[in-house]
């Protein structure tokens, strides 16, 4: 009996663990900081297709913006971050957390662009690279229209 | 000295606003849908800075009708025009102040975009005057004089589409001819190759300027070999 309670106590604090929120202001910097090292990956890209291309430097980015897309940053958007301050304070639109059938639907975009993006720089095709960071920035553009402030 | 028809608009002032208008409404389009498009919204605001420089120095240089101190809406002719007794040729007075309102707001747009950022990958030619904090601020403006842009640009049409069907005045063909026909005044005078001359220079100039070619270039990256592997 003290056992299975033993169990259960350790199950509840387990799972409260795993599902434990992010702090508020933790969360908006960790979000600030996710998309400015993607704009770093980014203009790398950009510098490489303009300039001199260096095939590693554009997987280097690519692959670190496939896996900051992929790391689940819809996690950060915790309850009450709507408003407040990380490193700035937050641009976010309350529409983020209300239209959740856009967000999923720009958020999804974005994903299969920078899988994509990965793919094309592993190719190391310049032609094609530019093409794909054209696609690649759209998608982010997608979401700073519907659902960042603008200044 | 009474003819049927004037030479209203020159030619120069023809190329330009239809110029004008293929430009803006290709910075409107690249502007919106962005992606790859972005960076010929760059190249569109470049040749939009040219073509507004060239209309300032036409407005004081060009030809009669052309210049700013011909249709300039002093509030005597405002009145006459709002009362239906103005009768002039050219821009009438409130016409006017959509053009000088749509130079104004023209540019605004161009100067906020030249140090504008997109927040993904793409500056303004001029970033790096400013600091980023700015450059956002300037960028929101940016993006509010762009949506006024477009309802003065509706604006104007609509005018055109009054005219047209109220006044039974076609105010296109003489924009696209430069002949004004049924009347009778003086047709225009000025706007020579010199002033033409003076107003690409200038125009060439501001280009120049805008595009950040003279500012001092990056310092070079360092040789690959000093790149840490991680």
């Amino acid at each position: 009996m003290k056992s299975k309670l033993l169990l259960a106590l350790l199950t509840v604090t387990l799972a409260g663990t795993a599902a434990a929120q992010v702090k508020v202001e933790d969360a908006i910097k960790f979000r600030q900081s996710g998309y400015t090292f993607m704009a770093w990956n980014m203009q790398r890209i950009k510098a490489n297709v303009e300039g001199t291309y260096n095939k590693e430097e554009v997987i280097k980015a690519a692959n670190a913006i496939q896996a900051v897309a992929n790391s689940g940053m819809g996690a950060l958007y915790v309850p009450g971050s709507d408003k407040g301050k990380g490193w700035e304070d937050t641009r976010v639109k309350p529409e983020l957390f209300t239209n959740k059938e856009g967000v999923g639907k720009v958020a999804g975009a974005f994903v299969k662009e920078a899988n994509e993006m990965a793919k094309v720089a592993a190719t190391g095709d310049a032609a094609a690279v530019k093409e794909q960071f054209g696609k690649l920035g759209g998608t982010c553009k997608g979401c700073h229209d519907d659902f960042k402030v603008k200044k | 000295m009474n003819s049927q028809r004037i030479r209203l608009w020159d030619l120069p002032t023809r190329l330009f606003h239809w110029l004008l208008v293929l430009a803006v409404g290709a910075a409107v389009i690249s502007g919106q849908l962005g992606g790859k498009l972005i960076e010929w919204h760059g190249k569109i605001g470049l040749a939009i800075v040219g073509l507004v420089a060239f209309r300032l120095v036409w407005g004081i240089a060009g030809s009669t009708y052309a210049r700013f101190a011909h249709f300039f809406p002093t509030p005597a002719k405002v009145k006459a025009y709002l009362k239906g007794e103005w009768s002039g040729l050219g821009h009438n007075p409130l016409g006017a102040f959509s053009v000088f309102g749509l130079i104004f707001l023209l540019t605004v747009q161009v100067l906020t975009g030249l140090v504008a950022n997109d927040d993904i990958a793409f500056v303004g030619p001029l970033f790096d005057l400013v600091n980023k904090s700015l450059s956002d601020r300037l960028t929101g403006l940016h993006h509010l004089v762009s949506d006024l842009l477009i309802g003065l640009v509706v604006l104007h049409i609509a005018a055109i589409a009054f005219y047209a069907r109220v006044k039974k005045e076609n105010l296109v063909k003489p924009m696209l001819t430069g002949w004004k026909e049924g009347v009778s005044g003086e047709s225009a005078k000025g706007g020579g190759i010199v002033a033409l001359l003076l107003a690409l220079a200038f125009a060439s100039a501001a280009v120049y300027g805008a595009s950040g070619a003279w500012l001092p270039e990056p310092p070079p990256p360092p040789p690959a070999a000093e790149t840490p592997s991680w």
